[in-house]
């Protein structure tokens, strides 16, 4: 069950220092000499802090707000209260402008989670998550998947988005700078390695709106967990596909020795910055990119063959469509044929039954794909890509591709109000939320 | 979009005759568009075919210059993306008519730059000029240039695009005439994600710093619907009337484009 509590009040300084800190401020990021952005950040970086917590232990949070808007921090994949989760749509105050917050949580469950801000950013593409307000939040097993040498953290994020026509006839945010760990290639410090190392790679799209394809030039990656939960099937991969919010981790052994780019497939992404230089000791030389042909990706192979259905799961259909606004406009999101809040209400959806489980079937019939994010759940991807049902992948994002049906099952097991959304910005900001509540 | 400087130049020596010979205007519309500001991809061809007949207009030979009256013109336009913000443009006219068969007028060269997206503008511009040469026997002038700046927006359904062209005659009867301004205009609504409907609005005002009287301008005004049916896709309609005796007084006008991306590119792009 969902664990924490929840402070409003101002702080006294007799309190207990708190374990963790996060101060939200106006920050300029160097993500070259000649790119700086100006932005939010946590802790007066970009990421903010590394934060690792041990599983179900108490933990207590101080988020000090001195920006000049309310935020709110999500603890994304976290089984936390609907009041600490980080969603104002799920009754989570926001913070306003001056004031700090304090309150603690049990945080559960393992592996790789991240937290970043919940708010609306609209026409304005620096704000919310075009800005720079994410962070890696580790919640520490009680044994690792794999064995490891040492953990390496990387965000990808784009940055100065302005909205385009796309070919779909739609407004879509389009960037000037991408970065990893808020650097563009050549600009950041590389990473160190040495040769025989096994590195865990933990990455985070933070993309406000993008797919990102990875690649490590010299390397391959062998997959262990997606969305910080461990795969059935762990599987070595030539290059990752991330969609906005999801999370891979993978482990590379360092058996090349030179200079080499880990970065994003696509030419014209990589030409915006991201991308990241791994540097053994002793090599020499320049870093070397291998161009792929092709982006090969599946969830599919890292799950086992389906199992037998659970008897008892109710099936919840979702739709998503557009609604075209004007070729200047971006398109109103429509869920079952409503928009945030209107898809919310009472009449319109049943509540959920605490330990029911359901299946929750995406039909996508938009030109778009949409990574899909619960909120204080885990989910398992059941029905995705072509092929027979599949079992045992646990996520808390999914793309949903244009066009497709994905169809996902979770226990509902932590009451209270969960926010189901698109995990791009934008179309979260034009209605594609709604909220589940428990009977 | 914009009508064609062979068209504008021809309406400028026309409207010289009408005040001799107190006719109704003679003129030849090859292209028919105002411009937006954007610009053909680089390393993408742009093949339009423009065809406009006039089912009422000029029907008297004016100055030498064939009569509109029932012309059927078609006009190849085929224009190449050079980079993100530039393109050439080059024009094959024709005219069909009974009488006549099927005729060269003659060719224009256009280049063109846009604002780069960079800029961050609040509207789109760009900037087009356009050289060229039509037979005496459809425009008095043969030698024409004209300048092109484009202002074009996005609001919602709403599109605006405004086109304040200058002409110039290189040779020919009014080379000495100086500039002539000829704008155009179109405001349009999206009905549907495919259809958008909408006015376009042409003029030829006559020499700058001394336009002409009223009932010697060149007026138009089209009811247009563009189908959005493919971004590798332009197709747009119209009829258009001419109130003012110097013009046309009925044209039906049609654009079907079709782009054509011949750069390489990789399966992960």
């Amino acid at each position: 069950m969902a664990a924490g509590s929840l402070a409003l009040s101002r702080l006294s300084s007799a309190q207990t220092a708190p374990g963790v800190v996060l101060e939200i401020a106006p920050y300029t990021l160097e993500a070259s000499p000649k790119h700086h952005i100006r932005t939010v950040a946590y802790n007066g970086r970009v990421p903010g802090p590394l934060i690792r917590m041990r599983e179900g232990q108490q933990q207590s949070v101080e988020i000090r707000n001195k920006s000049a808007n309310p935020e709110i921090v999500h603890w994304h994949g976290l089984f936390l209260p609907s009041e600490i989760d980080g969603a104002m749509e799920e009754g989570t105050p926001m913070i306003a402008p001056g004031a700090t917050t304090r309150y603690t949580m049990q945080p559960s469950p393992a592996g790789f989670r991240w937290y970043h801000t919940h708010t609306f950013a609209g026409k304005d593409l620096t704000k919310a998550q075009f800005g720079g307000l994410h962070g890696f939040l580790l919640i520490e097993p009680g044994s690792n998947p794999a064995p490891y040498d040492r953990e390496v953290f990387l965000a990808l994020h784009d940055w100065n988005g302005h909205f385009m026509s796309s070919d779909d006839g739609y407004m879509n945010p389009v960037y000037e700078v991408s970065t990893i760990n808020g650097k563009m290639l050549g600009f950041g410090d590389p990473i160190q390695v040495k040769s025989g190392e096994r590195v865990l790679l933990h990455i985070l799209n933070s993309s406000p709106t993008d797919v990102h394809w990875i690649s490590f030039s010299g390397h391959t990656l062998k997959v262990i967990a997606l969305d910080g939960n461990p795969v059935p099937q762990p599987q070595t991969v030539p290059m990752l596909r991330l969609a906005p919010a999801e999370r891979v981790s993978a482990i590379v052994e360092m058996n090349n020795p030179g200079q080499w780019v880990l970065g994003e497939v696509r030419k014209h992404v990589q030409v915006a910055g991201m991308g990241i230089v791994f540097e053994y000791a002793n090599a020499g030389g320049t870093p070397i990119w291998n161009q792929p042909e092709d982006l090969v990706w599946s969830y599919r192979q890292f799950a086992n063959p389906a199992a037998s259905p659970s008897p008892a799961i109710t099936p919840i259909s979702l739709t998503f469509d557009a609604k075209f606004q004007g070729h200047g406009n971006e398109e109103l999101w429509l869920i079952n044929g409503l928009t945030y809040p209107q898809n919310s209400a009472p009449d319109k959806f049943p509540r959920l039954q605490a330990g029911q489980r359901y299946r929750l079937i995406l039909h996508n019939k938009s030109m778009d794909d949409h990574p899909i994010h619960l909120h204080r759940h885990t989910f398992e991807v059941r029905a995705v890509e072509k092929g027979p049902e599949i079992s045992g992948l646990l996520k808390d994002v999914v793309l949903v591709p244009a066009g497709t049906t994905v169809e996902v099952e979770f226990l509902a097991n932590h009451p209270g109000k969960t926010l189901l959304h698109c995990h791009q910005q934008d179309h979260m900001d034009r209605g594609f939320m709604m909220v589940f509540d428990y009977a | 979009m914009r009508k064609s400087g062979v068209l504008c130049v021809n309406l400028i020596a026309v409207a010289v005759c009408l005040l001799a010979a107190h006719a109704a205007a003679a003129q030849g519309n090859y292209e028919i568009q105002v411009y937006g500001a954007d610009t053909v991809a680089p390393k993408n061809l742009m093949v339009e075919l423009h065809s406009n007949f006039t089912p009422e207009g000029q029907k008297y030979y004016i100055d030498g210059v064939i009569p509109t009256n029932h012309q059927e013109h078609e006009t190849v336009e085929l224009t190449e993306g050079i980079n993100d913000w530039s393109e050439v443009g080059f024009y094959i006219f024709s005219s069909w008519q009974d009488g006549h068969g099927v005729q060269w007028v003659g060719d224009h060269i256009r280049p063109r730059v846009r604002a780069p997206d960079s800029w961050h503008l609040p509207v789109g511009l760009s900037l087009s000029t356009e050289i060229g040469y039509q037979r005496a026997v459809y425009s008095p002038d043969t030698w024409t240039w004209e300048i092109r700046p484009i202002i074009d927006k996005t609001v919602g359904r709403w599109y605006f695009a405004v086109n304040p062209a200058l002409e110039r005659t290189f040779h020919g009867p009014d080379v000495k005439q100086g500039l002539g301004f000829a704008p155009g205009a179109k405001l349009s609504y999206d009905l549907t994600p495919v259809i958008s409907a909408g006015f376009e609005y042409y003029a030829d005002y006559g020499r700058l710093g001394a336009v002409d009287s009223l009932h010697n301008q060149q007026q138009q005004i089209f009811a247009v619907t563009d189908l959005n049916v493919s971004p590798k896709w332009e197709i747009n309609f119209g009829i258009g009337i001419g109130p003012t005796a110097a013009t046309d007084h009925l044209i039906v006008k049609g654009i079907l484009g079709r782009r054509f991306d011949w750069g390489k590119h990789s399966p992960v792009e």
